[in-house]
């Protein structure tokens, strides 16, 4: 019973979780507009796929689709797990998620 | 007590909410697949669920977890018979991470312990490239690859040309008064410390647990990981000693990228092999290791689909002094990611 009890208490977590952050207003992103902000924005890239290849890259390749909205927590799992510097960790995101 | 687990992870999860960084969205990923395997005439079936989720509350703060529920369909008699199945769900991990800076991490709660490379890095299903794990794994992560207590970890030093991590850690037992727990660990300690170099992309390191019950021992060991650059070869490789005997693998895998690319038709295949031998020393009970002196190659394809779907095959054989095996594999996993929650910018 007790059992039961409590997987309903997770489904009804997880509607919860849906429901009210689909009723949550969306931070508008900001978006690079001149050139030089672009070319940064590249090296930073750049920096980015060398870092993801030395450290994710011994492991897994690139997830596919992957937003901004995910690459954030997906990345800070991965700081835990490979101990990547704040640094690297900056970098990757920055190249997976521009 | 597994459900009422995730009930809280849940609700954790939703504390998330009052957060101000619409970024901060938790995220659930993980992976699924089914595994086939047949070895020494017995086969057996797996289909498999492990769903992660990743919830990072505020710039330092994150709880992670995953769960494994896997079915297992195997013949009442080991090779005849009708075939039966079960159940099982377990927790593999379920933590509370502070990170400080990057030389120190705090850990809290259940996780996988950090012995050699194996058990932290390629245990989701979708990352080995051999379905079947080396025989030496038991060694150094009883008794259930996971561990309840603390550990700090970070990189120690961090320089252009190397860098120096490690992890540190106890974990309390929890078997004793609940055997059929989906929490289960051993009172054990440890800790690994390793060196990687950046340019070179080769790290080597070695571990250290002292295992604090049942019979008590210490449990030694190393690794070495190495993707030469300029290359898709990937090698791993790991060492352990314990009180049950020791033993190594070295695996080698190489996708084809050189054929136009990771898209291509052929550039998709990665061949992989293996080499593997455990040497018994005095039998330990529930060590999880081979009652005998055991040696084993592997030879194994993947082929990787888009959508992240991969199509694993691998033939394996066992020599021992008891019998020799074939070992086949066959494996389809999808790895999956999706946010807690819909809404916000793709």
């Amino acid at each position: 019973m007790r059992t039961w009890l409590c997987r309903i208490v997770f489904f009804c977590s997880l509607l919860a979780c849906t429901y009210l952050v689909a009723q949550s207003a969306q931070s508008p992103q900001a978006q690079p507009s001149d050139k030089s902000s672009r070319t940064a924005k590249a090296g930073l890239a750049t920096e980015g796929d060398k870092r993801f290849q030395e450290h994710c890259g011994r492991c897994h390749h690139l997830p596919e689709d992957l937003s901004p909205r995910e690459a954030r927590a997906v990345v800070r799992q991965m700081r835990v797990r490979a101990m990547l510097s704040a640094e690297d960790e900056k970098l990757i995101l920055e190249y997976i998620a521009p | 007590m597994f459900y009422k687990t995730l009930a809280i992870i849940a609700m954790l999860a939703a504390s998330g909410l009052s957060t101000p960084a619409q970024s901060d969205v938790p995220v659930i990923s993980g992976g699924a697949g089914f595994i086939g395997t047949t070895q020494g005439g017995a086969s057996f079936f797996e289909p498999v669920v492990a769903p992660v989720i990743a919830a990072p509350i505020g710039d330092h703060l994150l709880i992670e977890g995953r769960a494994t529920f896997l079915g297992l369909i195997s013949r009442a008699d080991g090779t005849t018979g009708p075939y039966q199945g079960q159940f099982l769900e377990s927790a593999d991990y379920l933590q509370i991470d502070y990170t400080i800076n990057s030389r120190l991490t705090i850990v809290v709660g259940r996780f996988l312990t950090p012995f050699n490379i194996y058990n932290e890095r390629f245990t989701p299903i979708w990352i080995p490239e051999l379905v079947n794990p080396p025989l030496i794994i038991p060694i150094g992560t009883l008794t259930t690859a996971s561990s309840n207590g603390a550990m700090i970890r970070g990189a120690l030093v961090g320089r252009d040309n190397y860098e120096v991590n490690y992890t540190a850690y106890y974990s309390a037992s929890n078997l004793a008064n609940n055997p059929n727990t989906h929490f289960g660990s051993a009172r054990a300690t440890g800790g690994r410390a390793g060196v990687f170099f950046p340019h070179a992309r080769i790290e080597f390191g070695m571990s250290y647990e002292r295992y604090l019950q049942d019979t008590p021992m210490n449990v030694f060991g190393s690794y070495l990981s190495w993707q030469p650059t300029g290359t898709a070869l990937n090698v791993k490789g790991e060492y352990a000693h314990s009180l049950s005997g020791q033993g190594y693998w070295l695996q080698g895998a190489y996708r084809l990228l050189r054929f136009r690319g990771p898209d291509s038709a052929i550039g998709r295949l990665a061949p992989v092999a293996r080499v593997q031998q455990f040497f018994r020393n005095q039998p330990v009970s529930g060590d999880q290791l081979p009652g005998v002196n055991t040696r084993e190659v592997d030879f194994g394809l993947n082929y990787y689909l888009p959508h992240e779907i991969r199509l694993n095959g691998s033939y394996g054989r066992q020599f021992s002094s008891q019998s020799n095996a074939n070992v086949w594999n066959f494996a389809v996993t999808y790895r999956f990611m999706f946010p807690m929650w819909p809404g916000g910018p793709k």
